[in-house]
């Protein structure tokens, strides 16, 4: 009779399992898969008794909706293994007897099994580009396969040890490293609970196994191997809840109170570690409950952290060390202490030169080019002042002279006799302006320079005496001053005749003088031409 | 000569106060200039004063057009007299400080080392004035390595402070064979990259302690500035092969020279204004250059005068 499992196996044993015809997607392949998967979906239908779907709908679905069945079938399924695997746990009795009764019929089935396994585990090996749809079939195969899988170890465990024993995974090996992990870490009282975690210990086997199976899957496989966790924290927490309150004392809660947080933080640690490396941390709580004293790893580092706060309290409370006291002499630290320590600050000047031989040689360069232009920054000498006026040089003229013997003769003896009426030739002038304007300088400098005053020269021209004290004009802060005047009184008045003022004067003087001025105004009014003069004649006649 | 001093001081400060009113006439006069050469209109604030300048500039030759400043009146002398410079330590000098002194006797013509005793810089500066010498330069130590330098310019004139790095005596070459006698001839100077105002004015320093060299000397005498840092360099050369190959051959102490102040008085003037002092705690120091350029090149192009 060829059951619905055999039927599905079949199929999916039709499908090439060779990597590179999964790389390129192919209608025919996904057709295929989805054929078989419909296949184990009816094999299984009959363990559901909540599935909405009779079978597995294909035609026309995606991926993900084909995903979508599966998972809503198999929800239900997995929450009712999962009440089995505790029954079993709480009553290790029935496995065995569960064992007995399917051991002869089940045998081959778990050899499907197993190489179903290895088949699952090849496609689980290949590459990532595989197609969304391959992906899932994989998934699909995958879980079922696991479902199928728990059932049956739930069933019939020794025999499963055996069968699920191959090449690559040994459970001796797995049980003697598991030992001697929890022996590293909590001392050797492992050998003793070895007969009651030994189920345990199967369990975390079985659950590793899928673990493994696991690892090699994609991620969203992680949901069911966390559950499969909290299935072992669940028994777990049952069983040390059982032991705890049968003999709950007052040490339990207050002191070992450190234990129950760190179970408590072991706890959740392990629901979100993925590894199968957890299960060793719930055994080994277990085995922690069991036993009163020990450290967990958790109180190992709880401990160091203790020490370190000490450490830096202590720290706190001494004196500081010298490179965190702000400014600190040398009298302040330890000697030579300033050379360990590394200090480092931002240098504002540019550091010296260091002459090396490319400077030498680019100073010569520069050298070199300089002398080979001839361009040197010699000092230059400055084109100095001639202190001296330039010679005169006397020209003899040749010409003829122009005036005559007797001229130059009569030129001469003016000169001599009244030099001032000479008549000046031109050069004599430019050379008297000359030496007028030198003159003047001269007399400017020596009242700077010396300390004795020279009056200025008394130069021959015509001007104006003002009738001043003759001292007055010598002398700038004059000592004293005399009445000696500069004129002479023929040169303050020149008049002529008896002169009298008004008030001395008599009628008849005052007479004479009027007549005097009419004379005299008489003699120009004739002189005057006429102008108008029969106007004028009307005009004087009304007058008079 | 104490009332020949203060008013020759007098002279000087009352001609430094006058520099900035000759600055605005040149200003003035310069303005009227080129409005004269462009044929533009005379701006308006001239106009008043337009007709009196302008017979000043008709007045001027080259001399006198250039506004003088009493920088140029410490040097006004300097090149019609050839400088004579006295040299000196600090107090106690090492046996090595001599030597290096002795050196630098050699390096400026026309130099007289002197001991220094236990006199006091101002008797040494009365002195030197009264002798006639142009400049005074003082050279510190710290054990045995020279590291301060100070070069005074005689009448009222600045003083320049510079601190010596890297020293490398005539002394320190074992081999006095290979070396040989120093030649003594007026050397040509190179002084390269002096570009800012100061770094003129560090330039005019250092030329006027050497005198007018003749034209084919071989001796040459190199100041190079570079980031503010001027290296001395002695050499002699010789053109074997023709004009344009040219050997040189480095003779006498080399040293760097870092300038950290200018006074505008002589070294015993305590009191003197302070032209430039350096500033390295300022923060942008490390990217200011203060005596020349240090990012263009370095050629320096100038007409010889003939």
């Amino acid at each position: 009779m060829v059951t619905p499992v055999e039927a599905a196996v079949e199929s999916l044993r039709q499908i090439s399992t060779e990597p590179p015809v999964w790389l390129v997607p192919k209608q025919e392949l996904s057709q295929a898969v989805r054929a078989a998967s419909k296949l184990l979906f009816a094999s299984l239908k009959p363990h559901c008794t909540k599935s909405p779907f009779d079978e597995l709908l294909i035609e026309g679905f995606d991926a993900e909706q084909i995903w979508q069945q599966i998972d809503l079938q198999s929800q239900p399924l997995l929450s009712s293994l999962r009440r089995e695997v505790k029954k079993f746990e709480k009553h290790p009795e029935e496995i065995s007897k569960l064992k007995v009764d399917v051991e002869g019929g089940k045998k081959k089935v778990l050899e499907e099994i197993e190489t179903e396994n290895v088949v699952v585990n090849d496609d689980d090996d290949e590459d990532d580009d595989i197609d969304m749809d391959e992906e899932d079939e994989d998934e699909e195969e995958e879980g079922e396969e696991k479902e199928k899988g728990r059932e049956e170890e739930s069933e019939n465990e020794g025999e499963e040890k055996g069968g699920i024993e191959d090449k690559f995974l040994k459970i001796k090996e797995l049980q003697e490293y598991l030992e001697e992990d929890e022996a590293r870490e909590f001392g050797t009282n492992k050998k003793k609970r070895k007969a009651e975690t030994k189920k345990h210990e199967e369990d975390t086997e079985d659950e590793e196994e899928e673990g493994d199976d696991e690892e090699n899957e994609d991620d969203t496989d992680e949901a069911e191997e966390e559950e499969e966790d909290e299935l072992g924290l669940f028994g777990g927490d049952d069983e040390s809840d059982e032991d705890d309150l049968g003999n709950a004392r007052y040490e339990d809660f207050f002191s070992r109170k450190k234990s129950k947080d760190s179970e408590d933080k072991a706890k959740y640690r392990d629901m979100l570690e993925e590894d199968s490396g957890s299960d060793d941390e719930h055994v080994d709580k277990k085995v922690k409950n069991q036993r009163k004293d020990g450290l967990s790893k958790h109180e190992k580092e709880l401990d160091e952290l203790r020490s370190k706060i000490e450490q830096m309290e202590k720290a706190n409370l001494d004196p500081k060390v010298w490179t965190m006291r702000g400014e600190v002499t040398a009298a302040q630290r330890q000697k030579n202490s300033a050379l360990e320590v590394d200090l480092d600050f931002e240098h504002n000047v540019r550091p010296a030169p260091v002459i090396t031989e490319e400077v030498t040689a680019s100073l010569e360069d520069l050298i070199k080019t300089r002398i080979s232009e001839g361009l040197f920054d010699d000092v230059q000498k400055a084109p100095t002042l001639s202190s001296k006026a330039p010679r005169e040089v006397k020209e003899l003229d040749d010409n003829k002279s122009k005036k005559g013997l007797a001229e130059i003769y009569e030129e001469e003896f003016v000169q001599k006799t009244d030099p001032a009426s000479a008549p000046l030739t031109f050069s004599d002038e430019l050379k008297k302006e000359a030496s007028m304007l030198f003159k003047k300088l001269c007399l400017k400098l020596d009242a700077l320079s010396h300390f004795h005053f020279t009056p200025k020269p008394v130069v021959e021209d015509m001007s104006i005496q003002t009738n001043v004290p003759a001292l007055a004009m010598e002398e700038i802060a004059p000592m004293a001053v005399s009445d000696a005047a500069m004129l002479a009184p023929e040169e303050v008045f020149s008049g002529k005749g008896d002169i009298k003022e008004e008030a001395e004067m008599t009628k008849a003087d005052r007479k004479k003088r009027r007549a005097n001025k009419k004379r005299k105004f008489k003699a120009k009014a004739a002189k005057r031409p006429r102008a108008n003069t029969s106007v004028r004649n009307s005009d004087e006649g009304s007058k008079v | 000569m104490l009332r020949r001093n203060i008013r020759l001081r007098r002279e000087y400060l009352y001609r430094k106060s006058l520099e900035g009113k000759e600055r605005l006439l040149y200003e003035k006069k310069r303005k009227i200039k080129e409005a004269l050469l462009e044929g533009k209109p005379i701006p308006t604030e001239l106009r008043n004063e337009e007709a009196a300048l302008r017979q000043e500039i008709d007045l001027e030759d080259d001399y006198t057009a250039i506004p003088k400043t009493h920088i140029d009146d410490e040097y006004a002398n300097a090149t019609i007299r050839d400088p004579k410079i006295l040299l000196t330590t600090s107090r106690d000098p090492s046996a090595p400080l001599v030597q290096f002194v002795k050196e630098l006797k050699f390096v400026f013509p026309n130099a007289e080392r002197m001991n220094r005793g236990g006199q006091v810089i101002s008797e040494i500066i009365e002195s030197c004035r009264a002798h006639e010498f142009t400049d005074v330069i003082l050279v510190h130590e710290h054990r045995g390595i020279p590291d301060g330098l100070i070069i005074s310019h005689l009448p009222f004139g600045p003083t320049a402070y510079f601190g010596l790095l890297n020293v490398v005596t005539r002394h320190d070459i074992k081999d006095k064979k290979a070396m040989g006698t120093m030649p003594e001839a007026y050397p040509h100077l190179i002084l390269d990259n002096f570009k800012t105002k100061l770094g003129e004015r560090t330039a005019n320093i250092l030329k006027h302690l050497f005198p007018v060299p003749k034209p084919d000397t071989k001796r040459i005498v190199a100041f190079a500035n570079r980031s503010d840092y001027i290296s001395f360099r002695h050499h002699i050369y010789e053109k074997p092969g023709g004009p344009k190959s040219v050997e040189l051959k480095e003779i006498g102490p080399r040293f760097e020279l870092r300038l950290y102040q200018v006074k505008l008085g002589t070294m015993e003037q305590s009191e003197a204004q302070i032209e430039w002092v350096i500033r390295p705690y300022m923060n942008t120091t490390k990217k200011r250059s203060f005596i020349g350029n240090d990012h263009e090149s370095d050629d320096k192009r100038k007409k010889i005068k003939a």
